[in-house]
């Protein structure tokens, strides 16, 4: 999008915030509803923080797939569990999962290390010309399906494959 | 800077849904944080093609094709949960034995 810099940057930095706040929120609580909701409020803000980066093709096929149809599934296998009686609202911690949050630390130390320290751009990032006409008349979402049809079109022939024979095989397994 | 903060979200978004993933109780919550590790690395690959790659875009392109095999694990995912709860009516994912009759 193209917004101001400082408007841009303060959309990033508050989506930024409700993201953590919402992985937390995933994998913190004890009643499995509120990590569904949670999880849905994650991939609605991942759409948005997409829509910030000028990827709009990619920010309406995460709202459609991720929360109409991902979401959902969650939260019908959500329903699927015990009614358990859920009086805390957070778990108890226990060896497991302090030795996991050390491990799981430190992996997110060494990550913020790496790109903190990498010089971004400064990396030669070659892209050789494509023979399209009028390039710079298209917008990102046609230059997503001038590539998905020409260049990447055996791979969405694979996907496509794939994502059928996975739903019958769902299906199948799901049956008496 | 706004770049490698976008990336430590992305790393934090990572690591929150490792964590998440190892320390799940049931076998719900451990898919929720499989989506999350998807997503995560999906939202690197889409900032990459923002910043360095706006002719070509190959980072959203991929990331469509990570959105799509999400859907398909995402499918097969509650159909598993389904038979092993016909199975053993509950979905504490503790023992190697779930999927027997």
């Amino acid at each position: 999008m193209d917004l101001p810099g400082s408007i841009h940057d303060f959309l990033i930095v508050f989506m930024g915030s409700g993201l953590i706040l919402g992985s937390l929120g995933v994998v913190l609580f004890t009643s499995p509803i509120f990590c569904a909701f949670s999880l849905g409020l994650v991939l609605i803000y991942i759409s948005l923080f997409y829509i910030l980066a000028n990827s709009h093709f990619v920010a309406f096929a995460q709202l459609l797939i991720y929360v109409g149809a991902i979401n959902i599934l969650v939260i019908d296998s959500v329903m699927f569990m015990n009614d358990l009686e859920y009086d805390k609202i957070f778990h108890r911690w226990t060896v497991g999962d302090g030795i996991t949050s050390l491990v799981c630390t430190s992996l997110f130390v060494s990550l913020t290390i790496i790109i903190l320290i990498a010089s971004w751009y400064g990396i030669n990032w070659t892209t050789k010309l494509n023979q399209i006409l009028e390039q710079d008349l298209i917008n990102t979402s046609q230059r997503i399906g001038i590539h998905l049809s020409t260049n990447f079109f055996l791979s969405v022939e694979l996907i496509s494959i794939i994502l059928l024979v996975a739903l019958i095989g769902a299906t199948a397994v799901a049956r008496q | 800077m706004i770049l490698e903060y976008v990336l430590v979200l992305s790393a934090f978004l990572f690591s929150i849904g490792i964590f998440g993933l190892v320390t799940s109780r049931n076998l719900v919550r451990a898919l929720m944080c499989l989506e999350l590790l998807l997503n995560a690395v999906n939202l690197n690959f889409v900032t990459f093609s923002d910043f360095f790659d706006s002719r070509q875009l190959k980072g959203n392109i991929f990331s469509i094709f990570v959105i799509a095999i999400a859907a398909a694990e995402a499918a097969i995912g509650p159909a598993i949960v389904s038979s092993i709860y016909r199975n053993r009516k509950s979905t504490r994912i503790n023992q190697s034995n779930l999927l027997n009759k």
